[in-house]
C-alpha cells in the first residue's frame, strides 16, 4: 500500500540524510523500521507525511507512493485526507487542550461527522484511561498516557496506515509492552497498516511482521521479523544477545561499537 | 453612586472597543505568530467603509454595517494572502516592521480616498440617550457593550465547542502537528486574519459611534495592544479583560482628573497615558500578563 522507492533526501541542501532507501508497507501489516540515532528513521517518515518543507528537507530522487498515488509533493493535510496518519516523535500532543479536544482535532479530516462519536467510543475502548481523563488538560497526563493519546488521536481519522515515530521513547518497559500490545490489537481488529519506527528493536520485532534495518541513510537489511530475530548481527547489535542467547554484557557491545566506528 | 455607574458603563463601552481590537491582536498572534501593528488601521478603514455606504451612498445603517464587516474580513484575508503568507515563521522583527509599514500605507491610502477631514457617521443611535433610574447613558455606548458582549460569548463558544475553533487553538499551539492531523494550516491562518479584520471593522464602527470618523482613529490600535499585552498575549479571555480594564481606568481618569490643574499640568491628560501606566504596573507584577502563560514568546 505504501511504497517508497530509492528515496534520496538532503537536509539543508547539503547533508545527504537518506541515500536512496526503498521500503514497502503492505495493506494491514506491521512493518518495523529499526535503527540507531541519526540513521534517518524520522527523516523517512517526515518525508512521507509531507512536513519536510518546514524542516528544510528536499527530495533529490525517488518517490513515495500511497494507494497508487504519488505523494511526493502533497501538503500534510492532503496526505492525511487520503488515509496516511503520523504519530509524531515525542508525542506532540496539544498540551494546553483537554484530552477530548485533542481527539476532536484528530478527527478533523473525517468528512462524515456522524462517525465521530463512533470513533471516539472506539478510541476509549482501546485506551480506557483516556475516557477517565477526557476533561483533563493533556499536558498533565503521564508519558505513557500521552503516547496513548497520540495514538488514539491518529485513530480518530480512520486512517488506512499509521506511522508511529518511536512510541517507546522515554517510557518504562512495562508501559512500552502495554502500548505495543494495543498497537498489535489495533492492527488485527481494524486492519490498519502500521509503519513502526523504533530504536527498541526487541519490542518492535515482537509485534512486527516485517522489518527493515536502516543505518546512516541506507537500508542494510530487511526480512520477516522471525528472520531478523535469528540474524546473527541483529541479535548482537540490536537485541544485545550472544550466540547462545544469553544477555551480553554492555561492556562488550560498547567495545565492539567503538571498534566498528573506527572501521567504518 | 449613579456617577460611578455611569463612569463604569462609559468605560465599558470604550473598553469593549479595546477588547475587540485586542482580540484581533491575540487571534492573529496566536495562530500565525505575527504581531499585527496595522490592527488600528484596519479599524479606521472599517469605519470609513461604513461611512461610505451609510453617509455617502445613503444606504440604511443596518445595511452598511454588515457590508463593512464583510469587507473588513476581506481586507484581513487580502493582507494575509498578499504580504504575510510568506512571512510565517520568519523573524518576529521583520513581520512587525512589515505590519508597521502596512499601517502607514493603509493610512495614506485612506487619506487619498477619503481625505483628511473629520466626518460624522450617523447611526440610529447617534445623540440619543437612555436614562434608567437617573443613570444617563448614550444609546451608542449601550449598543457597543451589548453587541461586544454577544460577540465575546459567540467567540468563547466557537473556541471551546466547534471543530474549527478547537483546531485553531491546536494550530496556535503546534502548527506542524496540526498539519499532521489533517488541518489545512494556511486556511486556519486565513480565517484568523479574517476574524481579525472583522473585529477591527466592528471596533472602528463602534469608535465612530462615540466620536467621529477620521484617520487618527487608528491610534486606538496602540492602546488596544497595551490591553492585549496586559491581558496576556496568548489568551482570548485576557484580551477581553485587558480591554475592559484599560477602558474603565481611562474613564475614571478622565472624569475625576479632568479640569484640575497643578502648576500648568492638566491632570485630565493623564487619561491618555492611563492605559500604558496600568500596563506597565501589571507587567511589573506579572510579566506574562494577567492570563498569559509563563512561557510566552517575548516580543
Amino acid at each position: 500500500m505504501l511504497t517508497v522507492t530509492n528515496l534520496e533526501i538532503t537536509y539543508n541542501d547539503i547533508i545527504l540524510a537518506l541515500k536512496g532507501i526503498s521500503l514497502r508497507v503492505p495493506k494491514g501489516r506491521i512493518v518495523a523500521l529499526l535503527g540507531a540515532n541519526g540513521a534517518g528513521k524520522s527523516t523517512t517518515i517526515r518525508t512521507i507525511s509531507g512536513i519536510r518543507k518546514t524542516l528544510d528537507l528536499k527530495i533529490e530522487d525517488g518517490q513515495v507512493e500511497f494507494d497508487g498515488q504519488v505523494i511526493n509533493d502533497l501538503e500534510p493535510h492532503e496526505i492525511v485526507a487520503i488515509g496516511l496518519m503520523q504519530v509524531p516523535e515525542g508525542r506532540r500532543i496539544f498540551a494546553e487542550l483537554t484530552v477530548e479536544e485533542n481527539l476532536i482535532i484528530g478527527s478533523y479530516s473525517l468528512s462524515d461527522r456522524r462517525k465521530f462519536v463512533q470513533n471516539l467510543e472506539r478510541a476509549f475502548t482501546y485506551f480506557p484511561i483516556l475516557k477517565a481523563r477526557r476533561d483533563q488538560m493533556a499536558g498533565y497526563l503521564s508519558g505513557g498516557e500521552q503516547q496513548m493519546l497520540a495514538i488514539a488521536r491518529a485513530l480518530m481519522a480512520d486512517p488506512k496506515l499509521v506511522m508511529l515515530d518511536e512510541p517507546s521513547l522515554g517510557l518504562a518497559p512495562l508501559v512500552v509492552q502495554e502500548i505495543f500490545e494495543i498497537i498489535s490489537r489495533i492492527n488485527q481488529d481494524e486492519g490498519v497498516g502500521i509503519l513502526l519506527v523504533e530504536q527498541n528493536a526487541t519490542a518492535a520485532l515482537s509485534i512486527a511482521h516485517h522489518g527493515y534495518i536502516i543505518e546512516t541513510g541506507r537500508i542494510m537489511l530487511e526480512g520477516t521479523s522471525e528472520a531478523l530475530k535469528e540474524n546473527r548481527d541483529i541479535r548482537e547489535f540490536y537485541l544485545g544477545l550472544t550466540e547462545v542467547g544469553a544477555k551480553k554484557s554492555f561492556r562488550d557491545v560498547k567495545h565492539y561499537k567503538r571498534r566498528k566506528r573506527w572501521l567504518s | 453612586m449613579e456617577k460611578i455607574i455611569e463612569i463604569v458603563l462609559s468605560g465599558l463601552s470604550m473598553g469593549s472597543i479595546y477588547s475587540l481590537l485586542a482580540l484581533g491582536f491575540v487571534l492573529i498572534f496566536k495562530s500565525t505568530g505575527v504581531l499585527n501593528f496595522a490592527q488600528g488601521e484596519f479599524a479606521m478603514v472599517g469605519a470609513f467603509i461604513c461611512y461610505t455606504f451609510a453617509s455617502l451612498m445613503k444606504l440604511p445603517y443596518l445595511v452598511a454595517f454588515p457590508i463593512a464587516i464583510v469587507l473588513g474580513a476581506v481586507l484581513g484575508v487580502v493582507i494575509y494572502a498578499l504580504f504575510l503568507r510568506r512571512m510565517i515563521g520568519e523573524s518576529i522583527f521583520s513581520t512587525i516592521m512589515l505590519t508597521v509599514g502596512l499601517a502607514s500605507i493603509l493610512t495614506s491610502t485612506a487619506g487619498l480616498i477619503w481625505g483628511h477631514d473629520v466626518y460624522l457617521l450617523a447611526s440610529p443611535f447617534t445623540n440619543k440617550v437612555v436614562s434608567i433610574r437617573g443613570i444617563i447613558l448614550s444609546q451608542g455606548a449601550l449598543y457597543t457593550i451589548l453587541v461586544s458582549l454577544i460577540l465575546f460569548i459567540v467567540f468563547l463558544r466557537f473556541f471551546n465547542h466547534s471543530l474549527l475553533g478547537i483546531s485553531m487553538k491546536g494550530t496556535a499551539e503546534d502548527t506542524d502537528t496540526a498539519g499532521l492531523m489533517g488541518i489545512n494550516v494556511r486556511m486556519i491562518h486565513m480565517i484568523a486574519w479574517a476574524i481579525g479584520g472583522i473585529v477591527a471593522a466592528l471596533a472602528g464602527m463602534f469608535l465612530a459611534e462615540q466620536s467621529f470618523v477620521r484617520l487618527e482613529m487608528s491610534h486606538v490600535g496602540i492602546k488596544a495592544m497595551a490591553a492585549a499585552i496586559l491581558g496576556g498575549m496568548d489568551s482570548i479571555a485576557g484580551a477581553v479583560l485587558g480591554g475592559v480594564i484599560v477602558g474603565i481606568v481611562e474613564s475614571f481618569a478622565s472624569s475625576y482628573l479632568s479640569g484640575l490643574e497643578f502648576a500648568n499640568f492638566h491632570t485630565g491628560d493623564i487619561k491618555e497615558v492611563a492605559a500604558f501606566a496600568v500596563m506597565i504596573l501589571v507587567l511589573m507584577i506579572r510579566p506574562q500578563g494577567i492570563f498569559g502563560k509563563e512561557k510566552v514568546e517575548r516580543v
